[in-house]
């Protein structure tokens, strides 16, 4: 029993012993640990924020070569440091500020293109659908004589059911309706393009009849 | 009238001004009439229709005459009109050249409405210098014409001749003239007898009209006309009165001579008061009562 | 198609203004100012095809009735000079005939690049008037190529334009009627 009390003791001390050896011995360790480790962090911190302002003037100032996206990427990284610095946190509102004006330009020069391309694309197949009356119309207007002119007049007739096919000119589309110049026909269209010597409308709309003659031919001013 | 002119255009300016419209003849992107390549610097320059002294006068339209959409921040702009306006006047005319016309520009820049010439504005008139025959002889005759709204637009209609043939028919007379000729106030009881002697005297018969007689002579212009003695031969001169600008009256002629200082310009300009105007306007629109406007 | 042609003469015989619309937008009057000007233009270009003593007799009748074509009924032009301020007045197609057999052995008609297209103002009737000025510069020849006259004119000229309205193939066509009205020509000392 008292064997027992002398290990059990022994055991406890030598147990206190060794947690006042590690406390002692571990807490001069780790002290040196950790001040390098702070100051290692507020090196960190300072070059952070060093290169934050750096980044953000950049942007600021249009300095940089980074596209949009890059930019809004490095200002979201900028944020996620959590800098606390006054000064870093007022050019991150700027820059915010800026890049949201440049995303709402971009989007907005994205659709303007996308619709360009569309109206580009539907008006290259009107055209191509046109083409060849176009080219008529066009070749009558850049006749170098009458005599010419005549000729290719009675051509382009051909297309036609008939010399008095209507002609109408859309001028406006302003107020989304159409607004027209007076009505006329086909032949006196063809010799106003030969006299005229300008063509300067585009074909809107053609009508055909069962022989695939026109019957109506609707332009539109350039 | 302010006294003070605060930002007078320089003569720098003006001949900028000139200088630009004179440029505008260069390079005007437009499908054109001809191919051929005239100087068309004076005719830039040029003051075209009245249309357009209209819309130069209140900065409606561009350098090249074309107009502004009115919610462009150049349309009607004070300082586009600080420069504009001095090129609108006759500058070989002194009335038109000084002092008085920098007074003109400078109220009708400042604030204020009124300062902008409206076509449908009334208060403008048309002064129509014409030959016509009068009993076979050549006669100078001037009409003066005004816009009136009638229904969905707008026409000019007749408002006043002058014509010294008809104001020698109603000289004002003396005084004492006057006083002789009169039908006392009981020739009625004996049935007028006595209004013979009115018509004696041929040429004071207006004497015995009320004092509120005023000779009508666009009547009488139109009773030669229809009685077939007057006959209309052609216009000779135009030119306009304009009384829409509040304090000032002036006139608008045009002058065809060579230059950039040509067509319809201000040939005439006169400081007057809105009160002073309607004694003048009468001549212009005799039935105006002088408590309008 | 004949259908079709009678239909159209009948609906312009037919076609009456439109009244509803007291106020247009400025972007509808730069369009019918355009087409105003568009007609101004074409009578030059006819102008300087009947001036031209190239242009086959048969051709020039031809444009004459076009020309024609543009102007109201009875339309005239007034024409004075620096030397004579008295107004000539002649119908549109004499103007032109004239113009066609001037006595010279070349013309040269010039059209300055400016115009000035005035404002539009309603008349009574509802009709839009509007003047349009434009310039010329006309030269005649003699057998010699040498120039024995020449002058710069200003012309003034009236445009109506009216709102109509017409069926074309079974719908309806609003459209505004441009015809050209008295021209006034004068000679300018630029």
């Amino acid at each position: 029993m008292d064997k027992h009390l002398v290990t059990r003791t022994f055991r406890s001390m030598f147990l206190i012993l060794l947690v006042a050896a590690l406390t002692l011995g571990g807490s001069t360790g780790c002290k040196s640990k950790k001040k390098l480790a702070r100051e290692k962090a507020a090196a960190e911190y300072a070059a952070r924020v060093d290169q934050a302002k750096k980044d953000l003037n950049a942007i600021l100032n249009d300095e940089t070569t980074w596209t949009l996206k890059e930019k809004e990427q490095r200002v979201k990284t900028i944020k996620n440091w959590n800098l606390d610095d006054s000064e870093v946190l007022e050019l991150i509102d700027r820059v915010e500020d800026k890049l949201a004006r440049e995303r709402a330009e971009a989007e907005r020069k994205a659709e303007e293109e996308r619709l360009r391309a569309e109206e580009e694309a539907r008006l290259k197949a009107e055209t191509s659908k046109y083409g060849n009356l176009e080219g008529m119309l066009r070749s009558v207007a850049s006749s170098p004589d009458f005599a010419t002119a005549n000729d290719r007049i009675s051509q382009t007739l051909q297309l036609f059911a008939t010399p008095d096919v209507p002609v109408l000119i859309i001028i406006s589309q302003a107020g989304g309706f159409n607004d027209y110049d007076r009505p006329t026909t086909i032949r006196k269209y063809l010799d106003y393009l030969k006299d005229q010597k300008n063509f300067n409308n585009r074909i809107e709309q053609v009508k055909y009849d069962s022989n695939g003659k026109i019957t109506e031919l609707e332009l539109i001013k350039r | 009238m302010k006294n003070k002119i605060a930002h007078a255009p320089t003569i720098t300016t003006i001949l900028l001004l000139v200088a630009m419209l004179c440029l505008a003849a260069r390079g005007y992107p437009q499908r054109s009439l001809g191919a051929f390549e005239l100087d068309e610097t004076e005719l830039y320059a040029m003051t075209k229709q009245v249309s357009q002294f209209f819309s130069r006068f209140n900065n409606e339209e561009d350098q090249f005459g074309k107009k502004y959409h009115p919610q462009n921040p150049e349309f009607r702009n004070p300082e586009k009109r600080r420069i504009i306006l001095p090129l609108l006047f006759d500058n070989e005319n002194k009335r038109t050249s000084g002092t008085l016309k920098d007074f003109f520009v400078e109220d009708l820049v400042g604030k204020g409405k009124g300062n902008y010439l409206e076509f449908l504005g009334g208060r403008w008139y048309s002064e129509v210098a014409a030959t016509f025959l009068h009993q076979g002889r050549e006669v100078n005759i001037i009409l003066f014409l005004m816009i009136e709204k009638e229904n969905l637009g707008s026409k000019w209609v007749l408002t006043n001749v002058y014509y010294p043939e008809f104001n020698k028919l109603f000289p004002k007379g003396e005084l004492a003239e006057r006083e002789k000729h009169f039908l006392h106030p009981m020739s009625h009881e004996l049935d007028f007898m006595n209004i013979y002697k009115a018509f004696n005297h041929a040429q004071v018969i207006d004497f015995y009209a009320s004092k509120e007689f005023q000779p009508d002579y666009l009547t009488l212009f139109f009773a030669e006309i229809k009685a077939g003695r007057m006959k209309f031969k052609s216009v000779d001169h135009l030119k306009f009165h304009i009384f829409q600008i509040r304090d000032w009256y002036f006139e608008v002629s045009y002058l065809n001579r060579k230059g950039t200082n040509t067509g319809w310009l201000i040939t005439n300009l006169v400081y007057m008061t809105d009160k002073e105007k309607p004694a003048f306007i009468k001549l212009y629109e005799p039935w105006l009562r002088l408590d309008q406007h | 198609m004949k259908h079709i042609i009678i239909i159209i003469i009948a609906a312009l015989a037919l076609t009456t203004s439109v009244k509803a619309q007291d106020e247009l937008s400025p972007e509808r009057k730069q369009a019918i100012d355009s087409l105003a000007l568009e007609k101004v233009r074409d009578l030059s270009k006819y102008v300087s095809i009947i001036g031209n003593k190239n242009t086959p007799w048969s051709e020039a009748n031809r444009v004459i009735d076009r020309a024609e074509e543009l102007f109201m009924a009875g339309a005239e032009i007034g024409v004075s000079s620096l030397a004579r301020t008295d107004i000539f007045y002649y119908k549109v197609r004499t103007y032109f005939e004239r113009l066609m057999r001037l006595n010279y052995d070349r013309v040269e008609i010039e059209w300055y690049k400016i115009e000035y297209v005035s404002d539009l103002q309603r008349q009574p009737d509802g009709t839009y008037v509007g003047v349009i000025t434009i310039f010329q510069r006309f030269s005649g020849y003699d057998q010699e190529g040498g120039l024995v006259y020449q002058d710069t004119t200003k012309k003034d000229i009236t445009v109506y334009v009216k709102r109509k309205e017409t069926q074309i193939g079974g719908r309806m066509i609003g459209f505004w009627d441009v015809l050209l009205g008295d021209i006034r020509v004068k000679e300018t000392s630029s």
